[in-house]
């Protein structure tokens, strides 16, 4: 049988789908990053193993996405490299073909993706700040002595949220202390964050866009309930959830590595390989461009971040 | 008497008046020295020698400055304040002459247009020439010649980028934007090396001729009163219907643009994005948001 790989490499998690030729998914993955996303894929490649038989699954095609996809497209000679707003739509609308609006929140972006008829109209990502994502929500869960995965649950038994500052993370930071210090009750406040990061969002990202149902949100950040719950509060309709939703971007590189005409013939080995990074200053003009190179057991493979021709190591 | 070398920076107004300034002074036997394209040195520099609260072209601007401090006699430093009745100009062109004047110890040549006050381009020339001690005569004449050679210089682009226009079969965007932003090694020129990488025919805001201007920019805003945001306002409308979509460029934190921006995204009818750059950017961003876009354009094409 053939199969197909898609792999979305986060800022946070690393997420990895096994597909077949009718987007059913045979294996999946969900781990962390931790700075280290070579190793992440790696960690990604071997869960993903044991959940398939190897006799019978042949990857045929291997696409990336997220923040790290040039890079682990390297690594893994995916035959393609997709951002993760085409793929996060390509996944979603295999599982929902009607959805009209994605909301998206991960651990260090945002976005909101609008669509039409089955094709993506308009996006939208955040730009200077990171306030209401993810890795702020776990910041101000530890501040607050509580483990983010509690914080929808929580949030949940509050009665009357307590208002906080949301417009900048540092001043959210600030109110919030200060709400606790005025002897606020600890869900209200949380609850109060969740409605927070939902204004924020709208007031964002989401500003001037016409948010039409069905709307499906997902990123780590839609597994807080609290979140969920706020935003159908705000926009007046059903937020769907999809126990998969952390997978869609995988998903959706997975599905667009099956309709691409090349193919491959991946190999669980390529783990075996001793994959590095460098990165070494062009010294070449002014510019002095870092260029990352990467290589596979010492040969060099690939390498970018240069602007001009003169810090082209691959075709010197 | 020995040649006048004079200095032009490669930023701000030179993407607009470069021609001009240097023909005219070719005219007048001077050598001209212009800076190279911002390089990172150049950018770095000129950070630090900005306030914070400087747009980024502003920040690029002073860096130029600094690269040709100690390379030329004179340097072009234009204070521009009106070139247009009833109209506006970014405040910050008609600060330049007097901020850069306080941050460097140089020779700066006056040039002053505030249209208002009567101060026109033709005077702006007459007093710079007269200034440096040219006679009047050969001022007017470099004057006429460079006026002519800039309006030639810039049909044979507009005619160039219309023949692309009819004969292309790929994508088109129009790169939208002040052409300081657009050409800005880098500000504009990540953006166009994304595009050019994804096969895409780059159309550009400042290649439009103006005859239809006042017509155009209504479509979008009868009360715009800044003139160079009026010029981006009318090519965007008249390029609109056979451009695939628009990537607005604006260096952060640009005031006049962030009036005018916002207008544009309400009134325009095909997929439009806004990118803002600043000096702390990196292009991973800008990759992934105009990757997305094109996309969408692919997506709209096949869909037709």
């Amino acid at each position: 049988m053939n199969a197909y790989l898609g792999i979305d490499v986060g800022s946070i998690s690393t997420k990895g789908v096994i597909i077949d030729n009718e987007n059913h998914i045979l294996a999946s993955s969900y781990i962390w990053t931790q700075g280290n996303p070579m190793e992440a894929v790696k960690t990604l490649i071997h869960n993903l193993e044991k959940q398939i038989d190897k006799k019978k699954v042949h990857i045929i095609g291997v696409g990336t996405t997220g923040s790290a996809r040039k890079l682990i497209g390297t690594m893994l000679n995916a035959n393609i490299i997709k951002n993760e707003i085409t793929a996060h739509a390509i996944g979603t609308l295999s599982l929902y073909p009607d959805v009209k609006t994605i909301f998206e929140i991960g651990g260090q972006d945002s976005k909101i993706i609008l669509i039409e008829d089955g094709i993506v109209v308009d996006y939208a990502m955040n730009t200077l700040c990171a306030a209401g994502t993810g890795a702020f929500l776990s910041s101000q869960a530890s501040r607050l002595g509580v483990k983010v995965e509690d914080f929808g649950r929580i949030a949940l038994t509050s009665k009357k949220p307590t208002k906080i500052a949301a417009r900048c993370t540092v001043f959210a930071e600030s109110d919030l202390v200060h709400k606790a210090q005025m002897g606020y009750q600890k869900e209200d406040i949380i609850a109060g964050l969740c409605k927070s990061v939902v204004s924020n969002y709208l007031n964002n990202v989401g500003k001037g866009k016409k948010i039409k149902a069905p709307i499906i949100f997902q990123g780590g950040v839609s597994k807080n309930i609290g979140v969920k719950k706020a935003f159908e509060e705000e926009v007046g309709c059903e937020v769907i959830v999809d126990p998969n939703g952390h997978l869609m971007g995988a998903l959706g590189v997975a599905i667009l590595a099956k309709n691409s005409p090349i193919k491959t013939n991946f190999q669980f080995s390529i783990t075996d390989n001793n994959f590095e990074t460098k990165g070494i200053e062009c010294n070449k003009c002014s510019n002095h461009c870092e260029i990352i190179c990467v290589s596979r057991n010492k040969k060099l493979i690939d390498a970018w971040g240069n602007r001009c021709s003169n810090g082209d190591i691959m075709n010197r | 008497m020995n040649k006048i070398t004079i200095g032009l920076p490669k930023a701000l107004l030179y993407y607009k008046y470069g021609d001009l300034w240097m023909t005219f002074f070719e005219e007048l036997d001077c050598d001209v020295i212009i800076s190279p394209n911002t390089n990172r040195k150049i950018l770095e520099d000129g950070i630090k020698l900005s306030m914070d609260e400087s747009c980024m072209a502003m920040k690029v601007y002073m860096g130029h400055i600094y690269y040709l401090i100690d390379k030329c006699d004179y340097i072009l430093v234009p204070r521009l304040k009106c070139i247009k009745k009833h109209e506006k100009l970014c405040t910050n062109f008609s600060a330049l002459y007097d901020l850069v004047n306080n941050v460097f110890d140089k020779n700066l040549i006056h040039y002053n247009i505030d249209v208002e006050k009567k101060e026109d381009e033709f005077y702006a020339f007459t007093t710079m020439g007269l200034s440096l001690g040219f006679p009047y005569r050969k001022i007017v004449s470099a004057y006429k010649i460079a006026k002519e050679r800039e309006k030639m210089l810039k049909q044979r682009r507009i005619d160039k980028q219309k023949t692309i226009l009819a004969t292309s079969s790929k994508i088109k965007i129009l790169l939208a934007g002040h052409p300081y932003n657009i050409y800005d090694e880098y500000i504009g020129k990540p953006v166009e090396k994304v595009l050019e990488n994804n096969n895409i025919e780059i159309i550009y805001s400042d290649l439009y001729d103006d005859k239809y201007l006042e017509k155009e920019v209504v479509k979008i805003s009868s009360q715009n009163y800044w003139t160079y945001n009026k010029e981006i306002m009318a090519a965007i409308i008249h390029y609109q219907d056979i451009v695939d979509g628009i990537i607005l460029i604006t260096s952060f934190p640009c005031g006049p643009d962030s009036l005018s921006n916002e207008m544009i995204l309400r009134k325009v009818k095909i997929p439009i994005t806004n990118l803002v750059i600043d000096e702390t950017n990196s292009d991973t961003g800008i990759l992934t948001r105009i990757e997305s876009f094109i996309d969408i354009l692919e997506e709209r094409r096949k869909t037709k």
